[in-house]
């Protein structure tokens, strides 16, 4: 996906303007699109349906909020709502407020993934790339992404030195990005 | 484009929040002053972001949606709450618009209805008046026509004497006169009618010459107004008429 096809106005600009306009109704439809997404992400670093919940609850409210952080114009909302989903889930593990507002943290997101987001293919894409990565690979980028734990917990946890761990966690971000943009 | 080696490994642990302290603000302020880097560092977050969805799979509860909408719907909302009141400062506006229009329309329609219900009865009027000058006019042509035939009811088997008949109004002046049976003037003579005015000297009321049949009207001759009448004269003049009588009354008229 090019970064000329994501400056088209999609769906999701639309009603990220219509939110800021105060429309509960395509605040709505924003939910219904994208709540599986932000409730899984959360599911998965908290591991507690009622916690997931009240995350899910937090972004879509800070969304709400705050529509003017996020230009859809230039980005995946989806892609958006999911790192913000992950970044509110660690604090929240890890008892502490949240380090910024959700406007704060990203500006945009590359690529564009409304489509991939929502296609089982892309889900099972993504899957079959963290199954092929060696699984101490894996198992720090997952470790850093859904648990939240820094590269030196994750070297003191698993053993391994710290460079190492640095360049597992990035290796592994690069792999993902190589599947999507050979 | 070429990041940094030294803060390659770096980018994506601030990218997922891991860096603290001197490390992060090293690469912080790198990104400042680095293109290259903070355009890797929104690449990786687009990797973070597809590294989420691999979690993709439970839907949230129903109620979930529920509680969102009851808590949207407590929210300030100050954008939809600002669009409101501009929405109901235009509302008003266009009311207020409205209600003024609608007043205008009423008091033009009053006003019309007005002006109708004035138009009316000056029409109502003018209808009477013209009515009333053409009965004025018809009884006038009636009195001074040469083809009306004129009857004098005396006592039976009399002979037709004189007759004048003076009806007067001081306050404005208007007099009306009609003769009957006069005799015929002598050449360049007239008759003259006086009026006699309670105090003072007579006043010329009218020159005129009886018809063939010894009939005369006199209509609305030129008199002053408020003066009162003791009585009404006629004397014979010159064909001219005089200021003051010159010959002694042939008529004088008693009131009744």
């Amino acid at each position: 996906m090019s970064r000329a096809a994501s400056n088209v106005v999609s769906p999701d600009a639309m009603l990220v303007s219509a939110i800021r306009s105060g429309d509960e109704q395509a605040m709505v439809l924003l939910y219904e699109r994208y709540s599986s997404i932000v409730y899984s992400v959360a599911l998965r670093v908290l591991g507690e349906t009622g916690a997931a919940e009240d995350i899910l609850q937090e972004v879509f409210l800070q969304l709400w909020r705050s529509a003017d952080g996020f230009d859809a114009t230039r980005g995946s909302l989806p892609g958006w709502l999911a790192v913000i989903t992950r970044n509110r889930a660690i604090d929240s593990l890890r008892k502490r407020r949240p380090e910024a507002d959700i406007t704060d943290v990203i500006g945009s997101i590359e690529p564009d993934f409304v489509g991939a987001a929502e296609s089982s293919r892309a889900l099972e894409k993504i899957r079959g790339t963290l199954g092929g990565m060696p699984p101490p690979q894996r198992a720090a980028l997952e470790m850093a992404f859904f648990d939240g734990l820094t590269h030196t917990e994750i070297a003191e946890k698993t053993g391994e030195p710290l460079g190492t761990i640095k360049t597992r966690i990035r290796a592994g971000l690069l792999t993902l990005r190589k599947a999507f943009n050979p | 484009m070429s990041v940094h080696e030294q803060f390659a490994d770096d980018l994506s642990l601030y990218a997922l929040g891991a860096l603290q302290g001197e490390e992060r603000l090293s690469v912080e302020k790198h990104l400042k002053d680095c293109s290259d880097c903070r355009h890797e560092l929104v690449r990786l977050q687009g990797d973070l972001a597809l590294l989420a969805f691999s979690a993709g799979g439970p839907r949230p509860p129903a109620r979930s949606r529920e509680r969102l909408i009851a808590a949207i719907a407590r929210e300030p909302r100050r954008t939809a709450v600002h669009l409101m009141k501009r929405k109901r400062w235009w509302i008003a506006l266009q009311w207020a618009a409205a209600a003024a229009t609608v007043t205008v329309i009423l008091l033009l329609l009053r006003q019309n209805t007005d002006l109708r219900q004035h138009v009316a009865s000056l029409d109502a009027n003018f209808t009477g008046q013209r009515e009333q000058l053409l009965q004025a006019k018809e009884l006038i042509a009636t009195l001074t026509s040469a083809d009306a035939v004129h009857f004098t009811l005396v006592a039976a088997k009399a002979p037709p004497q004189p007759q004048g008949k003076a009806i007067y109004l001081p306050s404005t002046g208007t007099l009306v006169f009609l003769a009957s049976n006069l005799p015929e003037l002598p050449p360049q003579k007239t008759y003259e009618l006086w009026l006699i005015p309670t105090s003072g000297a007579p006043i010329p009321a009218g020159l005129f010459r009886p018809d063939t049949h010894g009939s005369a009207t006199v209509i609305k001759p030129p008199l002053p107004t408020g003066v009162e009448a003791k009585t009404f004269a006629i004397t014979v003049e010159p064909e001219s008429g005089s200021a003051a009588p010159t010959s002694t009354p042939i008529m004088v008229g008693i009131e009744g």
